[in-house]
């Protein structure tokens, strides 16, 4: 894949760098700021930006605000220091975005998988952020219904994995997940499209409200 | 308000101009009276109050003070005159109607009067103080007509030989009728001071001062006269001087002028010399004759006595008397003193805020404009603050009071309404209310002091927890990357593969413990705002929140990382220590004062365990009260004012 790289430390940046080109990546520009960003993203048309959520010149979210200007045309993986449920969940639920914390990259099988499903025009949400949306206090609904299996094979289809990863994950047979599935979406109310991005959206836009 | 005098100054004006014409042409014939130096001096001294009165009628035509002043003068020439031309009948060579007007002239005399009269019932609104006021002009007018025609009548009846059967109770009639009516003219006055306004008592107050010095010359005139042998010319001189120059000039000044001088000062300095001297010369009378008498020397011995005594004690005196005088005369200032003083009490013993002092100094100085700027010890020159905080500047088109305390500039009064009694009022007020106003000025700086200490330690945590973030945990983060690099050269299932794993994984728990810790300092949600925090906060929870914040809610970092932790902390205690079943967290901003009430369903008797909140709530100004009866649930209100809060 040919990638865009945007972070404003230095350190993270080339380790970064290094980790993508040793993955078989093409990095085909490294940047600190937004402004050289966009200028990047123009240039060279990547099939994926990773861009960090802080970066100057205001160091609040201007990664957050350049990534919601180059999509939908670049997906765009976001990295963040900390959980939070504003920026990711929206962006999320629109496809070809992931909202990734920066310690997820030490996991670099997860972070290339997600770096994948999101170029492909898939979701990657972090895990903790998937754990707060589903976490106990906000679940007075029917998601207290859910059994313990179907509570995990919802958190992994709301990280943006495919049955088929879904099935990887919990050591079980897809067919299996797919009776979950089903049994999730019973109890939630939702309609199963089978389609595995709508899926997603249909599960966060559930959780989220 | 200017335009040409109307008739009514004119009449009196023009009586006057044919009265003095009079007087001189009567003087000029060849069995002249008094010497030339004598009737110009009286005709000088009566044209001062008409000379008073068209320029009052000139200035103010609406009213008839101008023209009641210039009456003053009027009068008497007119009367004069009229005396004079009858007293021709008595040379060789009278006036034509002379005989006639002697008999005229003998009661004239009460004329005199008519323009103080007037000046009475007008001053100073220009109109009767009312409708029944009118009976009262008449009637004194009418006895005016009675007094004369009996005076005249009775003396002509005398020299006649044929004395006036009914003398005895016709004079007491029309002289009874005449002083009730005088009376009752004197009365207007003395009401309009008890029922009028402020500007009506202050123009009253200056015609105090103009008529105040009648009586005590005519006095003095009299004593001169009686032990002195003056004659009446030099004793009364003083007398006449006051009725036609103190009286008109003061009225004058109180018409068009009243703010010319601080009257009460003046008037209140006049009454307290005049009292001053008359004590100091009856101590000296009384000491004189005490010391003199006994010892029979007489003279010297008791004069130097007296002095002495005098003189001892004629300062303390005077000081004692300034302060009754002041107290009766200058009734504002005295009122003023007692109000301040009664507020700087109610102050001391807590019953009053400080800094409601504004509010007090503008009710006391009935001026609702009043501002009170204090200079905070911090601010730059020219930078001062409101009572409430909020920075504000000394308006430069408005008369203003300096406060000070030796050489520090406190802060100003400035004054909505200035005059020079005003201004020395406020001056006044100032030092009355100087401790009241100190101590608003200090409590503004502590809170402004303790404002900035928050703002900076706010800071000092952004500035840390941006360290933790963009530093040391992107530092480790790399760290482990390079590990991850290093780790593609071992073949998976290897001891050094396994290895660096098991670091890498440290690694992550050490950026978890650091993102944990970077939290405690400083929340990062709160970059989203304090409502998006409070949602993340609860999210996590293992109990049914129910959270209601607006979420437009703007405060200041501050109070925002004040609010996140009160939250954290109470939601904490009521998982950690109440069993509650669920937990109410409702925030609200009203009126700037941010309302946190957190409460559950749980076990209640909370005691300890929130010091620590109530201890940050403090520190931001805030208050906060726990209610948490056995069994009953906790509720924690808390209650923080961000309104002029400086920071971001």
């Amino acid at each position: 894949m040919r990638i865009v790289v945007a972070d404003d430390s230095v350190l993270f940046r080339e380790g970064l760098v290094r980790l993508l080109t040793e993955a078989g990546h093409d990095v085909v520009a490294a940047v600190g700021d937004s402004d050289a960003l966009e200028a990047a993203v123009g240039e060279h048309r990547p099939d994926l930006a990773v861009i960090d959520i802080r970066m100057p010149p205001t160091m609040t979210d201007d990664g957050a605000r350049a990534a919601r200007r180059l999509r939908p045309a670049v997906p765009v993986v976001l990295l963040s220091q900390h959980i939070e449920t504003r920026h990711s969940v929206s962006l999320v639920t629109s496809g070809g975005f992931g909202y990734l914390l920066k310690d997820r990259v030490l996991r670099v099988d997860d972070f290339l998988d997600a770096l994948h499903r999101v170029a492909d025009g898939g979701s990657a949400l972090d895990p903790q952020v998937v754990g707060a949306l589903l976490a106990p206090a906000q679940r007075r609904d029917a998601l207290s219904a859910l059994t313990e299996r179907e509570h995990d094979v919802l958190a992994l289809v709301a990280e943006g994995h495919s049955n088929a990863g879904v099935a990887a994950r919990l050591h079980l047979a897809e067919r299996t997940v797919e009776t979950h599935m089903r049994g999730i979406f019973q109890k939630l109310g939702i309609t199963d499209t089978g389609d595995r991005h709508r899926r997603v959206l249909a599960v966060l836009a559930y959780v989220s409200r | 308000m200017t335009g040409p005098p109307r008739p009514r100054v004119l009449l009196p004006a023009g009586v006057f101009a044919a009265g003095a014409g009079l007087q001189v042409a009567l003087w000029a014939r060849p069995e002249r009276g008094e010497p030339a130096p004598v009737l110009a001096a009286t005709l000088a001294v009566l044209s001062i109050p008409v000379l008073f009165g068209c320029l009052v009628g000139w200035r103010v035509p609406d009213g008839q003070v101008g023209a009641a002043l210039a009456w003053v003068g009027a009068a008497p020439a007119a009367v004069f005159a009229v005396e004079m031309w009858g007293e021709t009948d008595l040379t060789p060579r009278p006036w034509p109607g002379a005989h006639i007007l002697y008999g005229v002239k003998l009661g004239a005399w009460v004329w005199n009067l008519a323009g103080f009269a007037a000046l009475c019932l007008v001053f100073p609104s220009g109109l009767p103080p009312g409708r029944r006021w009118r009976a009262v002009a008449w009637t004194a007018a009418l006895t005016g007509v009675a007094v004369h025609a009996v005076v005249s009548w009775t003396i002509l009846a005398r020299q006649g030989g044929r004395p006036n059967p009914f003398e005895a109770p016709l004079t007491l009639a029309a002289f009874g009728g005449l002083l009730a009516a005088l009376g009752a003219v004197v009365l207007g006055p003395v009401l309009r001071y008890r029922r009028g306004d402020e500007v009506t008592r202050l123009r009253l107050r200056w015609l105090m001062l103009g008529a105040g010095a009648v009586p005590v010359l005519l006095a003095c005139g009299w004593a001169a006269q009686t032990w002195w042998d003056a004659t009446p010319e030099v004793a009364y001189t003083g007398f006449l001087l006051a009725m036609l120059v103190a009286v008109p000039a003061a009225v004058a000044v109180a018409v068009l002028r009243h703010d010319l001088f601080d009257v009460d000062r003046l008037l209140g300095s006049s009454v307290a010399w005049l009292l001053t001297s008359v004590i100091s010369a009856a101590i000296f009378a009384c000491v004189g004759y005490a010391v003199g008498g006994p010892v029979g020397a007489g003279g010297r011995l008791g004069m130097s006595g007296a002095s002495f005594v005098t003189a001892l004690v004629l300062l303390p005196l005077h000081r004692q008397v300034n302060g009754w005088v002041g107290r009766v005369v200058d009734r504002e200032r005295h009122v003023v003193d007692a109000r301040l003083h009664r507020f700087v009490h109610a102050v001391r013993d807590g019953t009053a805020q400080p800094e409601t002092v504004e509010a007090v100094l503008r009710d006391v100085l009935a001026d609702p404009g009043l501002r009170l700027l204090v200079r905070l010890p911090h601010g730059a020159p020219g930078e001062y603050a409101d009572p409430s905080g909020a920075p504000a500047v000394l308006p430069p088109d408005r008369v203003s009071v300096p406060l000070r305390t030796g050489e520090v500039e406190m802060g100003a009064i400035v004054l909505g309404t200035v005059s020079a009694r005003r201004l020395r009022l406020a001056g006044h007020a100032a030092v009355q209310a100087r401790l009241p106003i100190e101590v608003t000025r200090l409590r503004l700086e502590l809170r402004a002091g303790r404002a900035r200490m928050l703002a900076a330690s706010a800071e000092e945590r952004r500035q840390l927890e941006r360290d933790l973030h963009d530093g040391a945990q992107q530092q480790i983060v790399a760290a482990g990357m390079r590990l991850r690099s290093l780790q593609r050269r071992f073949p998976g299932g290897s001891p050094e593969h396994r290895d660096l794993d098991a670091v890498v994984e440290a690694l992550e728990a050490t950026i978890a413990e650091l993102r944990r810790l970077a939290h405690g300092i400083r929340p990062a949600r709160l970059d989203d705002g304090l409502a998006a925090a409070l949602h993340a906060l609860v999210a996590a929870g293992p109990v049914p929140v129910r959270l209601s914040v607006p979420p437009d809610v703007r405060v200041g970092e501050v109070v925002a990382t004040t609010a996140y932790f009160v939250v954290s902390e109470v939601y904490a205690n009521a998982l950690k220590h109440a069993s509650a079943g669920t937990v109410t967290i409702d925030v609200a901003d009203t009126a700037g004062v941010l309302r946190i009430v957190v409460s559950d369903d749980g076990v209640g008797g909370a005691r300890g365990g929130l010091t620590s909140v109530r201890d940050r709530v403090t520190s931001v100004g805030g208050e906060m009260s726990v209610s948490s009866p056995p069994g009953g649930g906790t509720l924690v209100e808390v209650r923080i004012p961000h309104a002029h809060r400086r920071g971001r």
